[in-house]
């Protein structure tokens, strides 16, 4: 499988307090890679960077394109969605100008009125809300909109951060079985960030833990599941 | 009865006014947070190139919309060559530099026109229609038609377009915007355009009424704090309606309450400013607003 993003060697920080020391990752197209590791050990600060949120030195390719000094609009218009931590939900706005918010940059309506239908087929819920505002809706339902406006975007990569924060076990299962749906029949490459690494695990074919700002150990997912040392030291369960 | 039924009318008309000068004010607070001090010159301003462009013998309606275009690019120009810059920068310095910026335009205007009030032709006749046994002025009808028309572009603009959903997005969100591909500094510059134009609407339409002169914005600018205020400083359909009632509210003021008189209306803008933060801070439409220390 061809590489779709690359990142190699990258150093990024918040002003003088650096939180990435040189990480390398590839995600392949089409493919699921989990980042895992503890809080405060750079997950959300890789992803930030992917998406020129935050300075990087190093280097970070996109389909083969380097990402460098490129503006956040224009690197999630060449096909990646990002859903931040907290979801980034517009709450003042309802449901379907949410939605509409994530396919404002498309031109190919027929295309798009396909992926509304599918979108509504993954999460009924919205097609019930739609003129409700984003504010009424619950964590779950959030989540939700959060994905499938990301879907609206038509991407070749979603990154997600923190999918099952603050969820019910029960919505978590649903809304990775619906991340696993989209990944496989839809053919989007995923990058997910976790804390609760069982579930990312079983998810991902490859997976990265990272340890203040290091990959400490990568591998097939399958493999880190049964390695009980990199279980105990680096995945806490 | 009849009395107080053409003030109501007559306070509508001067309500429009307000409304438009206040859209622009909340157009710019939703956008970044920020009161715009300059609002009121920078609609002086552009009235006087309405000014310019109908003495060259250009008819009033050209010279509108003319006008509010080129008001439209000029906000576009400030926010681009003066806020940009420094766009991060704590909410004091921009209040700040809205203030400089205010004098700055007065002065230019002062350099560039003069300090003589100059009579501003109408374009409605000053005739009068009766409704129902009350008289009002083809003026005042057609200062609230068009008050009326250009607040509800406004809306559908904001409402009813993709343009103006992203502008929303942005204004709120501007980090999840950007993640979804909305160019947000562009949202905050078309912001200051669509501000400049609309309150360019409200000097054209009090022009007539006051006299065309680099101060003439100076008292209705506290008229359209007051109704932006009073409308919950957040909230467009609240900088309408506030306009609407502090209009009305001047004007009955001015006639019922003895000591008022014409000399303390602007007192009575004021007053209802201090009332407003005192008992609803939030304004009418607004939210409230929480805010973690």
């Amino acid at each position: 499988m061809t590489a779709l993003l690359e990142l190699e060697g990258v150093h990024a920080g918040y002003g003088p307090t650096s939180v990435l020391h040189g990480v390398s990752l590839t995600v392949p197209e089409g493919g699921a890679v989990s980042l895992l590791g503890a809080n405060g050990a750079g997950k959300t600060t890789t992803l930030r960077a992917i998406t020129g949120g935050v300075h990087w030195s190093g280097d970070i390719r996109f389909g083969g394109r380097s990402l460098r000094r490129m503006h956040t609009e224009d690197i999630v218009s060449r096909g990646i969605a990002h859903v931040p931590e907290g979801r980034g939900i517009c709450t003042e706005l309802t449901v379907d100008e949410n939605l509409r918010l994530g396919a404002h940059m498309r031109r190919d309506g027929a295309e798009l009125r396909k992926d509304y239908d599918r979108v509504f087929a993954y999460f009924p819920v919205l097609k019930e809300r739609r003129h409700l505002s984003a504010s009424t809706l619950s964590g779950g339902e959030q989540q939700m909109l959060a994905l499938a406006r990301a879907l609206l975007m038509k991407p070749r990569l979603m990154l997600l951060d923190e999918p099952s924060l603050g969820l019910a076990p029960m919505v978590v299962r649903a809304i990775f079985e619906i991340i696993r749906t989209i990944n496989r029949e839809s053919k989007v490459a995923v990058l997910l960030v976790e804390q609760s690494a069982r579930i990312a695990l079983d998810l991902s074919s490859h997976a990265y833990v990272l340890e203040v700002g290091r990959v400490a150990v990568e591998g097939d997912s399958d493999e880190l599941k049964g390695n009980e040392s990199v279980r105990r030291s680096y995945l806490g369960y | 009865m009849q009395e107080f039924l053409q003030l109501v009318v007559s306070g509508l008309a001067a309500g429009g006014i307000f409304a438009s000068l206040a859209l622009a004010l909340v157009l710019i607070y939703n956008a970044m947070g920020l009161v715009n001090f300059a609002q009121g010159e920078m609609a002086m301003f552009a009235t006087f190139i309405a000014y310019a462009l109908i003495s060259r013998g250009m008819s009033f309606w050209i010279a509108f919309p003319v006008t509010l275009v080129l008001a439209f690019g000029g906000g576009i120009a400030i926010q681009r060559i003066v806020i940009r810059p420094v766009e991060r920068a704590p909410v004091l310095t921009l209040v700040i530099i809205t203030l400089g910026l205010a004098t700055l335009v007065n002065g230019v205007a002062g350099f560039l026109f003069g300090y003589v009030p100059r009579p501003f032709e109408s374009p409605f006749s000053s005739d009068t229609v009766g409704v129902l046994g009350v008289f009002i002025s083809y003026r005042d009808l057609g200062v609230i038609g068009v008050s009326g028309v250009v607040l509800l572009l406004v809306y559908l603009l904001l409402q009813h377009t993709t343009v103006g959903l992203t502008m929303r997005a942005a204004a709120h969100h501007p980090e999840a915007s950007r993640l979804l591909g909305v160019h947000v500094s562009w949202m905050l510059a078309l912001g200051w355009g669509l501000a400049a134009a609309v309150g360019a609407v409200s000097g054209i339409m009090v022009a007539p009424v006051l006299l065309l002169e680099p101060n003439m914005m100076q008292a209705i600018i506290i008229y359209a704090f007051a109704a932006a205020v009073l409308g919950g400083i957040e909230s467009p359909l609240g900088a309408v309606v506030g306009g609407l009632i502090v209009g009305v509210t001047v004007n009955l003021a001015g006639v019922y309450v003895p000591f008022v008189g014409g000399d303390l209306q602007l007192a009575v803008g004021l007053a209802i400013i201090v009332a407003v933060l005192i008992i609803r801070p939030n304004g009418l439409f607004g939210r409230a607003s929480v805010r973690r220390v």
